[in-house]
């Protein structure tokens, strides 16, 4: 202990010049973390499922955005051939107003139909943070995402009001870093009832009497499954060509519009990642580089005692390895620290910045000791091409 | 057991090579204690380093134990320092992360020296310098005089047959000053080698022979 503190006390500079560049290389990876989750996220649950929505235009929006889509054209759905499960849904903006709609923060109001199961093959539940998730029969519940229980303070237990109705939070989803964050899932019969309540056209129309709807008709759309050896594409299209009135939404052909119209965050990603690699890269190097070429001396005498080129090197590059370890994993915690702290206070309005993935901090830590132990190489290399007293002389 | 011949050494310089040995030959016998003197900027510094190999020369041979070791590969060169050569420095050149224990312990860890013989033997030399309690110790904690002491432990630690000593009294008052040049002359009766060089006359007194480098040349005085 009495020799290693100093010891230690010689690199704590070089350790601290290695945390920040590490801790820059984390954060901004962080938040390139999160926008890729985001875009996978929506991404993984186009591809799960078929949505299917009235043709035309209506209240439904999100992934259900269309006209009505009545209880015989959904009993048409289920009919076609690779079909397999179809649930109702009814997907209404919580706050329909103009300035809600079209942000990438709205908050959707999700009706489900409990008593089909999910067909969505990569979301048969939702992960369920605290509280339980709905169940058929219940009503005037309902299970809000992680965001929208932040931002509104809510969690299982509390009590929420939807359209002038009083409803029991009974449970809150996990952290999923992409839409339903922002979620209120209620029981289908409670989302028809507010739509209709947000709705004075379809009030009046049902009203008037004009036309026989029933509450079963009152569908944005809905989630449909396909057997397990068909294509989900070839079953769209089949629904396509088989139901009419019906926007079909083919996967992988939304997949593609979402990557497209999210091709925006990707390059930003990228942009970012480049960034960390660069700044906590050059950072790192820097650093270590720096170290050894300020101990010349000290390797000028190490030499002169009988240290050996491959002797030398073995020193520096262990020394540069547990420096670089140390300052890799004190950066992470900075990082961690800055991170966890700024979503703490961005989780007031809903929103999380940072997420620090498992394969990032491995990632980081990886590459700062890849990085820390080329960067110590390169400069062993330049010092041991010097004579021992030039070395010494050179050190001062 | 060391000899030089025909050591050319010319330093770049801003504007012309600078010539600091136009050819020397030099040689020293096992148990002789050799002085090289000279003006400040006059090259012993440089010759005592092609001596120990801490620097290439641009032409002669430095021969020990009739081998050319001179000719030897950069890591052989490394091998033939911590096997044979003990340097002891004006500057001391300690570690400043190392406490004097370790610094002479440094010696052995190029050479293969078991640890725990090798901590027993630094101690013991420690403790003959009069620096038995101060082992724990830091450089910066030590004194000039104290320094120079530890460094010579870790010259003499491997029991090199060769001690090249630049300047060793250069920063010493004369009391620790005189304890070293007692060191090198005794190592020297035990039948090493010593070659120090210095610009001092005390040095030279008792001295087996002296040669003084002018105009990068030796003569013997």
């Amino acid at each position: 202990m009495v020799t290693l503190l100093p010891r230690l006390r010689g690199y704590l500079f070089t350790v601290i010049g290695i945390a920040v560049g590490v801790a820059g290389l984390v954060a901004l990876g962080a938040m390139s973390e999160r926008i890729v989750r985001f875009i996978e996220g929506g991404d993984r649950f186009v591809l799960g499922q078929i949505s299917v929505a009235g043709r035309g235009m209506g209240m439904g929006t999100g992934f259900t955005a269309g006209g009505l889509l009545p209880a015989a054209t959904l009993r048409a759905v289920a009919g076609v051939p690779g079909v397999d499960g179809v649930q109702a849904q009814v997907m209404l903006p919580l706050n329909p107003t103009t300035s809600q709609f079209m942000t990438l923060t709205q908050e959707l109001v999700l009706g489900m139909d409990l008593s089909v199961p999910s067909p969505n093959r990569h979301y048969r539940t939702l992960p369920i943070r605290s509280g339980r998730f709905l169940r058929d029969g219940d009503r005037r519940v309902a299970v809000v995402g992680a965001s929208f229980a932040a931002s509104h303070g809510v969690d299982a237990g509390s009590r929420l009001a939807l359209e002038g109705q009083d409803y029991e939070v009974v449970g809150v989803l996990e952290r999923m870093l992409t839409a339903p964050d922002r979620f209120v899932i209620v029981p289908i019969a409670d989302a028809r009832e507010q739509w209709v309540a947000k709705d004075p056209m379809l009030r009046t129309l049902l009203a008037s009497g004009g036309v026989a709807l029933t509450a079963s008709d009152l569908n944005t759309g809905a989630a449909v499954g396909w057997r397990n050896d068909e294509d989900p594409d070839a079953v769209a299209l089949r629904i396509r060509e088989r139901v009419p009135g019906v926007n079909v939404q083919i996967p992988s052909e939304l997949s593609r519009l979402l990557r497209s119209s999210t091709a925006f965050f990707a390059a930003l990603t990228m942009g970012i990642s480049a960034l960390g690699l660069v700044i906590g890269g050059l950072s790192l190097a820097n650093t270590v580089a720096a170290a050894v070429f300020e101990r010349i001396r000290d390797f000028g005498v190490k030499r002169a005692l009988g240290a050996t080129d491959l002797q030398l090197g073995r020193e520096v590059l262990g020394e540069a390895l547990g420096v670089t370890l140390s300052g890799g994993i004190a950066g992470i915690v900075i990082a961690l620290g800055l991170g966890l702290g700024i979503d703490a206070w961005a989780s007031r309005s809903g929103q999380q910045l940072f997420f620090f993935s498992a394969r990032l901090l491995a990632g980081a830590l990886g590459f700062s000791l890849l990085l820390g132990a080329a960067s110590a190489t390169y400069a062993t290399l330049r010092v041991v091409r010097l004579s021992p007293a030039e070395a010494i002389r050179r050190g001062g | 057991m060391l000899r030089a011949e025909g050591i050319v050494k010319t330093y770049r310089g801003p504007s012309a090579p600078i010539p600091v040995l136009a050819g020397v030959d030099f040689s020293v016998e096992a148990g002789e204690f050799t002085v090289i003197a000279g003006p400040s900027g006059s090259g012993k510094s440089t010759l005592l380093n092609v001596l120990g190999l801490l620097e290439d020369a641009d032409g002669g041979t430095v021969w020990f134990r009739d081998v050319a070791v001179t000719a030897l590969s950069r890591s052989d060169k490394g091998r033939h320092r911590g096997r044979f050569v003990g340097f002891v420095f004006q500057a001391f050149l300690l570690l400043p992360s190392l406490t004097a224990l370790d610094n002479v312990l440094l010696a052995g860890r190029y050479v293969g020296a078991a640890r725990a013989e090798g901590r027993r033997r630094a101690s013991a030399l420690l403790e003959q310098f009069g620096m038995g309690e101060r082992g724990a110790h830091y450089p910066r904690e030590l004194s000039g005089g104290e320094q120079q002491r530890v460094a010579f432990c870790r010259a003499i630690f491997n029991d090199p047959p060769l001690i090249l000593a630049d300047e060793p009294t250069g920063n010493l008052d004369d009391d620790n000053g005189a304890l070293i040049l007692k060191a090198l002359r005794a190592r020297a009766q035990a039948g090493g080698t010593v070659v120090v060089v210095t610009h001092r006359t005390d040095v030279m007194a008792g001295a087996d022979a002296v040669y003084a480098l002018e105009n990068g040349r030796l003569r013997r005085w």
